[in-house]
């Protein structure tokens, strides 16, 4: 049986963003079952504008040159990748309703369901990680 | 070094993780198996990267070369039946017979079946190189009279190829098991 990977994506800045994709195309590349919950402000990772234009931490804005240089993907190229590679992209529900959003304000291919929907994922997963 | 021979070359020059192994396996899946890739990068970290990539896959890593800033690794798929495929060629030397016979007989042929790029990083010194496809067309190369042993990985092509050479006429023709994967004797490869 392959490899499960779960994340739990809850925070919304571009570091975090890069921590969460980079982590998840590579396992899913590695041929491991990837599934990331996206909740509170880890929602605008996968927002149809927002997830364009993430912020970077408060003092770190001059780093946006070292991702340029160094050719790093953007977020949108890599949240692409991880759909082509079968990442499961689950919206929490909850946070949507608190946040007044709704299924179509996020980027496409993605599910929407509670905690329990990532519970039975992340229950035999090998890998559980928190962002 | 020479340039090894590969199946595909794949640029993944200029590229950052983890984009040189989302490539790589999207390569990877259109090879068929046994065939080898070359992976161009420039990022360092693409080094442990392939070779953690290929032990959680299952693939073969075979080696890097470096030249100038760009890592060139050599990656081999590997099949599902490869280890399980039934044996038939009835004449077998163990690894260590094959020690032994060459080292009393200097003149023992030792014919390595795996693919260039294998043979490039790890082989027998002494051994020719002829890839199990390339057999048939080069089969002039080899004496029908001759004791050949015939080595790969694990035993699986080695023992086609055997099968193939006995139909051909060779008389003394003898697989080594399980191969390099275990060979523990003197070995050369371009590094």
């Amino acid at each position: 049986m392959s490899t499960k990977v779960a994340i739990i994506a809850s925070n919304g800045g571009l570091f975090d963003a890069y921590k969460v994709f980079n982590i998840a195309t590579a396992s899913a590349a590695t041929e491991a079952e990837v599934a990331i919950f996206f909740t509170f402000e880890g929602l605008n990772l996968i927002h149809k504008q927002a997830h364009h234009q993430l912020p970077l931490p408060a003092g770190a804005e001059h780093i946006a040159e070292g991702f340029k240089n160094a050719n790093i993907p953007g977020i949108p190229q890599l949240v692409q990748m991880a759909q082509e590679l079968g990442v499961k992209i689950i919206a929490c529900q909850m946070t949507m309703d608190v946040m007044n959003l709704t299924k179509e304000d996020f980027i496409d291919g993605i599910e929407v369901g509670g905690a329990v929907t990532f519970l039975d994922f992340a229950k035999d997963a090998n890998v559980t990680l928190t962002f | 070094m020479p340039d090894i021979k590969v199946n595909q070359t794949l640029d993944c020059k200029g590229l950052a993780c983890p984009m040189p192994i989302v490539k790589t396996k999207k390569a990877m899946d259109q090879l068929q198996p046994g065939q080898v890739i070359e992976v161009q990068a420039t990022d360092k970290g693409s080094l442990a990267d392939i070779q953690g990539w290929a032990k959680n896959t299952g693939h073969q890593y075979l080696g890097t070369t470096e030249e100038g800033d760009v890592l060139k690794h050599f990656i081999r798929k590997s099949s599902p039946n490869e280890v399980k495929e039934e044996k038939k060629h009835p004449h077998v030397v163990s690894n260590e017979e094959l020690h032994q016979i060459m080292a009393s007989n200097s003149k023992t042929t030792v014919l390595d079946v795996r693919e260039p790029a294998e043979y490039a990083f790890n082989r027998i010194p002494g051994a020719i190189s002829i890839p199990l496809g390339d057999l048939e067309s080069r089969l002039d190369e080899l004496n029908r009279e001759d004791d050949i042993h015939v080595i790969c990985r694990t035993g699986a092509r080695s023992d086609l190829a055997c099968q193939w050479l006995a139909e051909q006429g060779f008389k003394k023709v003898k697989n080594v098991e399980p191969g390099m994967s275990e060979w523990t004797g003197t070995t050369e490869g371009n590094h």
